[in-house]
Order: C-alpha cells, then sequence, then structure tokens
C-alpha cells in the first residue's frame, strides 16, 4: 500500500468514527466534539486524495463553525442535568433501517457501475484552482460572495429581538 | 487506494448522516447530522474528478462552492433556530407542532 493508502485508511477511518460520535451520543456537546473529529478526518481524506487546499480550507471552516455551534449548543439545548424524555424504539429502528437502505443502494450503485481505473493525477495544487476560480467560475465565485452577504444580513434580522413600541427596526 | 473505496467510505459517511438526520430530535444535532451528509458528497466529488482523468482542480473548485453555500446555510439555521427557542422555549422537532393540522 502506498503512503496515500495508508493516509486515505486512517483518515476515513478517523471520519467515520467520529460521524458515529456525532450522530450516536446523547450529550450534544459531545456530537460536536465527534463533528470536528470527523471533519479532521474528511480534511485527511481530501488530502490523500492530492487536495491539500481543500483540506486546508475545511480544517479552518469547520473548526471555526464548531466553535460556533458549541456555544449555541449549550445556550438552546435541553440541560443535561435534566432526566432525558423517553423515546420510541420503533422511531430509532426506522430511522436506522432506512439510513442503511439507503446507504446499501447507493454501495450497489457503485459496485455495479464499471468505473475507469485511472490512478489519481493532473494538477491539484492550490495555484490552479485558484486560477480557475477566478477565471472560468469567477461568476459562481462572487455569487457565493453576495449569498453570504445576504445570508449573514438574513441570520441578523431573524434572530434579532423585537421589542415592541419600536417599529420594525 | 481506489474509486470504489472512496465512495465507500463516503457512501457509509452519508448513511450516518442520514440516520442521524431521521433519530436525533434536537435541530442543532439534525444540523450536525446534515453537515456530515455534505461532507460525504464533497468526497464523492473530489474523488470522481480525481480518479477519472478529469481535471482534479474541478472538483476542488466545486467543493469550494459548497463551502460557501453550507456556511450561509449554518448561518440561516441557527438564527431560525435562536428565533424558534425564543417564541417556543424549546428546539425538540417534537414538540413544535403548532401547524399540525
Amino acid at each position: 500500500m502506498t503512503v496515500q493508502g495508508w493516509i486515505f485508511a486512517g483518515a476515513g477511518a478517523v471520519a467515520l468514527f467520529g460521524a458515529l460520535l456525532a450522530v450516536g451520543l446523547r450529550n450534544i456537546f459531545h456530537n460536536i466534539l465527534g463533528f470536528a473529529l470527523a471533519m479532521l478526518g474528511v480534511a485527511g481524506v481530501f488530502a490523500s486524495l492530492g487536495s491539500d487546499f481543500l483540506a486546508a480550507v475545511f480544517v479552518l471552516v469547520y473548526v471555526g463553525a464548531v466553535a460556533i455551534a458549541m456555544v449555541y449548543a449549550v445556550m438552546l439545548s435541553h440541560p443535561l442535568d435534566l432526566p432525558h424524555r423517553p423515546r420510541k424504539g420503533w422511531k430509532i429502528a426506522g430511522a436506522a433501517a432506512l439510513a442503511a437502505g439507503v446507504a446499501a443502494a447507493l454501495w450497489s450503485m457503485v459496485r455495479r457501475a464499471r468505473w475507469l481505473d485511472l490512478a489519481p493525477g493532473g494538477d491539484a495544487g492550490a495555484a490552479r484552482t485558484g486560477a480557475r476560480l477566478l477565471t472560468d467560475y469567477v461568476l459562481a465565485f462572487e455569487l457565493v460572495s453576495v449569498l453570504l452577504v445576504v445570508a449573514m444580513m438574513g441570520a441578523v434580522m431573524v434572530a434579532r429581538q423585537r421589542r415592541p413600541g419600536r417599529g420594525a427596526w | 487506494m481506489s474509486l470504489p473505496l472512496v465512495l465507500g467510505v463516503a457512501t457509509a459517511l452519508f448513511g450516518i448522516g442520514l440516520y442521524g438526520l431521521l433519530q436525533r430530535r434536537s435541530l442543532v444535532a439534525m444540523l450536525i447530522a446534515l453537515e456530515l451528509m455534505l461532507a460525504a458528497i464533497s468526497i464523492n466529488v473530489v474523488a470522481l474528478t480525481t480518479f477519472t482523468g478529469h481535471d482534479p482542480s474541478m472538483g476542488q473548485v466545486v467543493v469550494l462552492i459548497f463551502v460557501g453555500v453550507a456556511a450561509a446555510e449554518v448561518a440561516i439555521a441557527l438564527s431560525l433556530f435562536v428565533a424558534i427557542h425564543r417564541s417556543a422555549h424549546d428546539i425538540d422537532v417534537e414538540h413544535l407542532s403548532e401547524l399540525k393540522g
């Protein structure tokens, strides 16, 4: 196995383990830490595929997002010292069955397709990605920045506290 | 390392995320599961452009746009959760049933 193969195996295992922690544990704080671990694993998978820049972006963006999400989770979640409300077993079983069915269907599609068996190739460097982003895909790049501005303004509008008697603003 | 192996990891990640989205009751936990599914899709895009002889930088551009759109989505979702928590004092989806007929 090549070096990339070992990195991929380790990173994939970390990603799946983190994902299981992120959805399986009851404590929302542990979920968020598991999510950070999963995103670290996904960044490792990108690095093993030769996309170093994307790996760095995932670590930066999702570690930042995780820090914010932790504040929200602690602020909004059901208090941990109170007893958990009981839940119906058939709902968990149904969710597991549906998710397993979808994953099995996708996996059978992957197995049945005849893939070109090519080794990873081409220039996946940050310089080429950046050049692409600012030439061929510049419209999409600018639209994403407009979308982010609109989303931030919308988030402020939705979340701000409206006090009676002071108008819409 | 081969293409079906990478796609298999992405499929497993997608399945775990789907399970979390269906099974969790807290909106924040459901958002985390949704982000896991988005990460699985990003792995697919990068793997397919890397292994099938296309230009790998194209897949990276697509995933960077995914990340930007996902950031906008998280911002909107978290502000909605704050607004919901302010009016209903809970973010448990089984309690948010005021519009149920």
